[in-house]
């Protein structure tokens, strides 16, 4: 049965990431795939999703065993930027503070994008994720 | 079902214009229709949206086909083909700077008169108003025996969609889908059409007013003689706007006319916007989507 589950999950995660459903709705709203790292070498791959009720915008980092619940998502529509916090726990159950700034770019396109700063309790880094 | 298409100058320019469904002039070279005749009627009294019995022709936009009125630059917006139909004002229609957007959908909607970037030009459905916003017309297809409204567009995806008028409530758990569920009514000789269910794949309108999945829809058909129809529309999207809020516009009956086969696809020049980004849409290669 953990087989099925398993295999069944490998997959979704091969086959999803290949279908791009335009979205013309709330620019946020998707499921955003990429990475971050404090240098162009160390990178993390890292993937949101984003949703909109009509008044607030909801959000999970890395869907899974280990997802993030965002804590705090706003959107400047006036320039385009996104403010997103979420609270965690890193390996050893210390808590870690996510601050993500970033800027949409390529607003109409199905594959419009997100990138900016990435900060991950004391580390430093930039990102960029694409709308899937 | 097979069509010829008949008449309208406009078709020429339209087969060499697939999927950009922009107004030009060619399209308002629409054959002079004939006097107005009385509304046309079924033997029960009922309204019929297309043609009389022993006729032919389909609904073409009238008058400025769009949702608001444009305060920031008209002159732009008619160079780019956005309400460049002439016609009679719809009574009422408010100004952008009147519909209640959210600031998220106000940035969008301006962000998207800037950037043409539309679905619809990659022979996308359209629903909403903007399935009556093409060159090419709507043909009705009034079915008393099964209840049912057909509304077949022209251009585009060539696709259509359904009203019921059977009574029935709309499902519960709808998946979304470009024209959503339409259950209708007649009020006197307005046909009233409540729609819910929609997808968040397309444009609702040409300017580029944004909906989301809760968008509901009420429109209001008023057959007002044989050549014209008055097509009032409530949009009522509490993911989008603070409120609901009521426009309109107008189509006009093109007599003789006749739907063509119309393969969107078959020679979109746009297509590559599918998978391009805004910065390098190439218009001048052909790709099947």
């Amino acid at each position: 049965m953990r087989a099925k589950v398993c295999f069944v999950f490998l997959l979704a995660s091969v086959v999803l990431p290949g279908l791009t459903f335009a979205q013309e709705g709330h620019p946020l709203v998707g499921t955003w795939s990429g990475d971050w790292g404090p240098t162009p070498t160390h990178r993390n791959q890292v993937t949101i999703v984003m949703n909109w009720d009509g008044k607030n915008i909801t959000g999970i980092i890395n869907p899974g065993p280990d997802v993030i619940p965002m804590k705090v998502v706003t959107l400047d529509s006036t320039k385009w930027t996104v403010h997103i916090e979420a609270d965690a726990k890193d390996s050893s159950g210390n808590p870690v503070h996510f601050v993500v700034d970033g800027k949409l770019d390529n607003i109409l396109s199905y594959k419009r994008t997100l990138a900016g700063t990435w900060n991950h309790g004391n580390i430093k880094g930039d990102f960029k994720v694409t709308r899937d | 079902m097979r069509y010829r298409f008949i008449a309208v100058l406009a078709a020429a320019a339209l087969m060499l214009l697939p999927s950009m469904a922009q107004p030009s002039s060619a399209q308002n070279r629409r054959p002079a229709a004939a006097p107005a005749k009385p509304t046309p009627r079924w033997p029960d009294g009922t309204v019929r949206l297309g043609p009389p019995p022993g006729e032919k022709g389909l609904w073409q936009p009238n008058g400025r086909p769009i949702l608001a009125e444009p305060e920031t630059d008209p002159a732009i917006k008619d160079g780019q083909g956005r309400g460049a139909f002439s016609g009679p004002p719809f009574p009422g229609k408010p100004k952008e700077s009147e519909v209640p957007f959210q600031p998220w959908a106000r940035a969008l909607y301006e962000y998207r008169e800037a950037n043409l970037f539309e679905p619809h030009t990659r022979c996308k459905p359209s629903g909403g108003p903007r399935q009556f916003i093409t060159p090419g017309g709507v043909e009705f297809v009034d079915m008393p025996e099964t209840k049912t409204v057909y509304i077949f567009d022209e251009n585009g995806p060539q696709t259509f969609r359904v009203i019921y008028l059977d009574g029935r409530p709309h499902p519960k758990d709808l998946f979304p889908s470009y024209y959503g569920h339409s259950v209708g009514h007649w009020e006197g000789d307005t046909l009233v059409v409540d729609t819910v269910g929609f997808n968040e794949r397309f444009w609702m309108e040409r300017q580029g007013a944004p909906h989301t999945d809760k968008l509901h829809l009420i429109e209001r058909f008023t057959r007002t003689d044989s050549n014209n129809m008055k097509i009032e529309v409530t949009i009522d999207d509490p993911g989008a706007y603070t409120r609901p809020w009521t426009t309109g516009f107008f189509i006009r009956w093109t007599p003789n006319a006749e739907a063509a086969e119309y393969i969107c696809q078959d020679n979109n020049q746009a297509s590559t916007m599918m998978v391009g980004t805004e910065e390098s849409v190439d218009r001048g290669s052909r790709i099947v989507p």
